[in-house]
């Protein structure tokens, strides 16, 4: 059975919605991500998880005990602030020995788990420095000891990593993950930084408007996103409007080309509009061969990005995309110059044209 | 240059050792004038004498009960003060939304309402409920006058606390009052000292509502130093100005001490 059970759970704000039908399992030693923009829910999510939001509606369970309107501080739960919200009067070690001195453990035993957590984050001989003293990457660090420190059954963090800077973000990245493996502590992340939810989590839950689009590992939501939403949410992604072919169901037409596509939904109709998407980086330069689909594009622009190409492309039928190309690759790519393109069919998605929701 | 030079930087100068002197120069006129070797207010003239000092240290004459009468009062006031301060400034904090916001500025309303005018009401009020002429009454009274010193001092050092650290200490494990007591309270200690200090001050020379409820059994060091202004100025009134002038200076020197020694430590 899942560790942590979420069924049916919303939150309403006066009359403003935040969550509305969040229904979410957890295994034990996961890393799950809650991904969404700003205002998507996922932290309201959090809040409830954590027991500092009361839902207006379902049940939290963990261990099969529904735990809904538990006081945070017997959920033992650990938790990670956005900004780390370390007690400033104390020091690193007493910051860290905090939750268990709450639960009156023995002088020896919590000295040594405190030492036990400062090596684990890498922070032994600060010891005795207060909060102020530290520079934001050691808070960090000594914000997830704190965390850490009691065993809790699940770890949750709000959005940890936005106050640091992009290179010390890395590293912060890989010391998450080293601590998820080496603890086996559930954790439960929320970010709205696509790329540290694909580079950490085991499964992502996608937000949007307080619901939760689309659950799954990293991998499945980049290569095979079910919403428009979660196409263009992970990862960049080139946009393109193409229809069902008119006499042929299993052909899709889109920006001059045709190609075979699996009807995107039940009830599909000749004509009917759909959404093509294609990734940056399975658009290639050359003439097609075997299967792959070809067209002409024109080079609008070629912007040079480190290890890539940045090519943006406008397809004869006036269609513009973006592509990303190595640069040995990218010599043909002249802006102004006519050339051929080609893709991958299985690289390809169509998706059914959404009903717009406001 | 030179002229320019005497009006861009000479006159503010000259000016600000002028306010300096008006400010002080009325003060340290009492040193000399406590000196004195006559009985009624002058300076010293054939040498300085004591004994307008000693005059203070005689209980009979009244300045002493009076004293203590006053310290009683200030620091039952400063403690009752200082702990409802607080209670209300953490709960409004911790609380949030509009109703601290009003209810802050009701606590406040003592400020803005003129002594005379709270001090005809209380009349009435400690008439009836016989509170008139006692200690419970008048440090009921400066309670009220002094809360909105501490709710703000508390107030003001909260404004710098982060919410979450509440958040924090019960997600560890910490339930409410443990939350006051090892997180809350530690870090707004600096708050909590100086509101009780206001409120020890604002009840040691409380005068104007003092004197409407009190009478012959409850005699504050203010309303001493009131009634012997009324029959005679008695040289005793510039003793105890000095004394109170050297207790205020030994304070400010002790508090800039412990600053200088804790900003020492930070570094």
């Amino acid at each position: 059975m899942a560790l942590l059970v979420i069924d049916d759970l919303a939150k309403t704000y006066d009359k403003v919605t935040a969550l509305t039908g969040i229904n979410l399992s957890v295994e034990a030693g996961e890393f799950v991500t809650l991904l969404g923009p700003s205002g998507s829910g996922k932290t309201t999510l959090l809040m409830s998880l954590a027991g500092f939001t009361t839902p207006s509606n379902g049940t939290i369970s963990l261990d099969g005990k529904d735990i809904t309107h538990v006081d945070p501080e017997d959920r033992n739960f650990g938790f990670v602030f956005q900004g780390y919200a370390l007690f400033p009067h104390l020091t690193v070690a007493n910051n860290i020995a905090f939750s268990l001195r709450v639960r009156k453990w023995e002088k020896a035993r919590i000295a040594a788990r405190v030492t036990e957590m400062l090596s684990l984050v890498g922070l032994d001989n600060l010891a005795e420095r207060k909060p102020r003293e530290l520079s934001g990457g050691q808070q960090q660090r000594v914000a997830i000891a704190r965390a850490l420190a009691f065993g809790p059954r699940i770890l949750l963090l709000d959005e940890p990593l936005s106050a640091l800077d992009r290179m010390l973000r890395e590293t912060m990245q890989k010391e998450l993950k080293r601590l998820h493996r080496e603890t086996g502590v559930t954790f439960v992340y929320v970010t709205h930084d696509q790329e540290e939810a694909i580079a950490m989590s085991d499964r992502i839950a996608v937000f949007n408007h307080g619901r939760i689009v689309e659950i799954g590992p990293p991998r499945d939501l980049y290569k095979k996103p079910s919403t428009r939403f979660v196409a263009g949410f992970l990862g960049e992604n080139n946009f393109l409007s193409g229809h069902r072919a008119d006499d042929d169901q299993t052909k899709v037409e889109a920006f001059g080309t045709r190609f075979g596509f699996p009807l995107a939904k039940d009830g599909e109709r000749p004509g009917d509009s759909l959404t093509v998407w294609v990734r940056p980086e399975d658009i290639r330069i050359g003439q097609a061969t075997g299967d792959e689909i070809g067209f002409r594009a024109t080079v609008v622009e070629n912007s040079f990005v480190g290890a890539l190409e940045r090519i943006l492309l406008k397809a004869t039928t006036g269609e513009q995309m973006v592509a990303t190309l190595r640069s040995e690759a990218a010599v043909a790519a002249v802006p102004g110059q006519i050339i051929d393109c080609r893709i991958d069919p299985s690289a390809i998605g169509v998706l059914p044209n959404e009903v717009q929701r406001s | 240059m030179k002229p320019r030079r005497i009006i861009e930087v000479g006159l503010p100068r000259l000016l600000a050792w002028c306010l300096l002197g008006f400010l002080f120069v009325p003060i340290l006129v009492v040193i000399p004038v406590a000196l004195t070797d006559r009985d009624y207010l002058s300076l010293p003239r054939d040498g300085i004498s004591m004994q307008h000092f000693a005059a203070l240290a005689d209980w009979s004459k009244g300045w002493l009960p009076s004293m203590l009468t006053s310290a009683g009062i200030a620091l039952a006031c400063a403690a009752i003060a200082t702990a409802l301060g607080v209670a209300f400034a953490v709960g409004a904090w911790a609380a949030g939304g509009w109703w601290p916001s009003l209810m802050r500025i009701l606590l406040l309303s003592p400020m803005i309402v003129p002594p005379i005018i709270y001090a005809v009401g209380m009349v009435k009020l400690w008439a009836r409920l016989s509170l008139l002429d006692s200690y419970t009454g008048v440090v009921l009274v400066h309670v009220v006058l002094a809360l909105p010193l501490t709710v703000l001092a508390i107030g003001a050092s909260l404004s710098n606390l982060d919410q979450r650290l509440v958040q924090a200490a019960r997600s560890l494990g910490a339930r409410p009052m443990t939350v006051f007591g090892k997180v809350i309270l530690p870090n707004i200690v600096p708050g909590v000292a100086a509101g009780a200090l206001l409120a020890f001050v604002a009840s040691w020379d409380e005068i104007t509502v003092t004197l409407f409820i009190t009478g012959r059994a409850v005699v504050t060091l203010p309303r001493r130093i009131w009634t012997s202004i009324q029959d005679a100025v008695d040289p005793a009134l510039a003793a105890i100005a000095t004394v109170l002038l050297v207790i205020t200076v030994l304070a400010l020197i002790a508090r800039a001490l412990i600053e200088h020694r804790q900003q020492q430590r930070k570094f």
